[in-house]
């Protein structure tokens, strides 16, 4: 049992990364991981939404009509997702974090990771099982969401977390700060990630 | 149980939509104030900013309260004027009831349709003036608040935001301080029929009344050239008229 919670949460975060393994949530990674600071409330926005709608879910796995069944787990992503929003927007700290996620927090109830989990594993597990698995999925996400973050902001601006680290001649890459720079980090991280894990490897 | 007739299906849907829904309304009536006092308070920041008040990381660094107070402090008198220039309502300054008008959305139609738009006014005890811009960038929404100078035409300075432009390129009007610093001590011609433009080497032509627009955010700049010259026009007659009467 205990070998099957560990497995539970550590399997999300390598070996089976929701980004760089199962390519899920691949565009939200691209578009929240301009700066460092944007990306980390992302990142624990996504965990949370995956944690607590796996949970709920779970919770009513037995009583929810298969037929409705997608329907029902989009009306508590969406109320997890909305819950996040509000509770973000209201508070004095993150106000303008959430200002500058704009739609993308939003846009976490498409992101393919919340159903995916609630649908490979939540439906099928008691509850809390079905959290950690969620928490740890979220968690995965995020990790990759912060390294990419960490490259594109300190190439992009020279900054991390809005503090200058690159001396003030440093000219700033444009590149770093679009979009396909993140594809092209992804395409590392993944690549790196692979030649490490023989498992990964495609025969 | 059946979970899967008709009737089942359809109580349970209905019932977790409800439950929902009634879980969603109590959080948004709780947290309404406090989200609307931030919204407030960003406001306040902006325009402070603009009008000089304090530099924009202090504002920032500030809190909501602190904001009201340095706000109510330092404001002479906040009105609402129309498109003829002249004052409609007053806008409350003190503390505790500060009022703004902050929905630019339905005002910016309005000026388009050469409606009745109720538009802000905000003079600081310095002399500066602060009014609102409002226009369309490349994703979404970007406005902004001009201050200007007692002489009602001399910018003292700009703050911009916006929705949704790109990081780094359109987001610039935002995060780039030098880019709102171009502003000061530029000319708004009002009498003119191109009261100030932002565009391509518009500084080297025009070095009074233009500020060049920004590389890699040509559509950006192009919306809050044209934010810039709808809302001016608006002001044009309060300003013109302003002037007239100093010079009386």
């Amino acid at each position: 049992m205990a070998q099957k919670l560990k497995e539970t949460i550590l399997n999300p975060i390598l070996k089976g990364n929701p980004i760089t393994v199962l390519l899920l949530g691949i565009c939200s990674s691209l578009a929240v991981t301009v700066q460092l600071k944007g990306a980390l409330v992302m990142a624990l926005s996504v965990t949370a939404v995956t944690g607590l709608s796996s949970f709920v879910v779970s919770l009513l796995r037995n009583t929810i009509p298969n037929r409705v069944r997608i329907i029902v787990q989009l009306v508590v992503v969406a109320m997890m997702v909305i819950l996040v929003d509000q509770i973000l927007k209201a508070g004095e700290g993150t106000y303008a974090i959430d200002k500058q996620l704009s739609v993308y927090i939003g846009l976490i109830i498409t992101n393919c990771i919340v159903m995916g989990r609630i649908e490979a594993f939540a439906l099928g597990q008691k509850p809390i099982p079905s959290l950690l698995d969620g928490l740890a999925n979220g968690f995965g996400y995020g990790l990759i969401l912060v390294i990419v973050a960490f490259f594109r902001e300190l190439l992009g601006s020279g900054t991390l977390f809005g503090l200058r680290v690159l001396p003030e001649g440093y000219i700033a890459n444009n590149l770093a700060i679009l979009p396909p720079f993140a594809l092209i980090l992804l395409g590392c991280i993944i690549w790196v990630q692979r030649s490490f894990d023989k498992d990964l490897q495609e025969k | 149980m059946n979970t899967n007739s008709n009737l089942y299906t359809v109580v349970y849907t209905t019932l977790i939509v409800v439950v929902v829904a009634a879980i969603l309304s109590f959080v948004a009536m709780k947290l309404g104030p406090s989200q609307q006092a931030n919204a407030k308070a960003e406001t306040l920041r902006q325009m402070m900013t603009a009008a000089g008040v304090d530099s924009a990381e202090n504002l920032y660094a500030a809190k909501n309260d602190a904001i009201l107070g340095t706000y109510s402090e330092t404001i002479d008198k906040a009105f609402a004027i129309n498109l003829a220039g002249e004052k409609v309502k007053d806008l409350g300054t003190e503390k505790s009831k500060i009022e703004l008008i902050d929905n630019f959305k339905p005002q910016d139609k309005a000026i388009k349709s050469n409606s009745d738009a109720t538009l802000p006014v905000y003079v600081f005890k310095s002399g500066k003036t602060v009014i609102p811009i409002y226009g369309a960038g490349l994703w979404g929404p970007i406005w902004g608040y001009i201050a200007f100078e007692a002489d009602g035409q001399t910018i003292a300075g700009a703050y911009f935001d916006h929705a949704s432009e790109t990081p780094g390129l359109g987001a610039k009007i935002k995060d780039e301080p030098w880019f709102r610093e171009k502003f000061v001590g530029k000319k708004a011609l009002f009498s003119e029929d191109v009261i100030f433009l932002i565009g391509k080497n518009v500084e080297a032509a025009r070095p009074e009344n233009g500020v060049d627009a920004i590389t890699g955010a040509t559509m950006t700049s192009k919306g809050l050239s044209e934010a810039l010259s709808v809302w001016f026009k608006a002001y044009k007659n309060y300003f013109l008229n302003n002037s007239k009467t100093e010079e009386e």
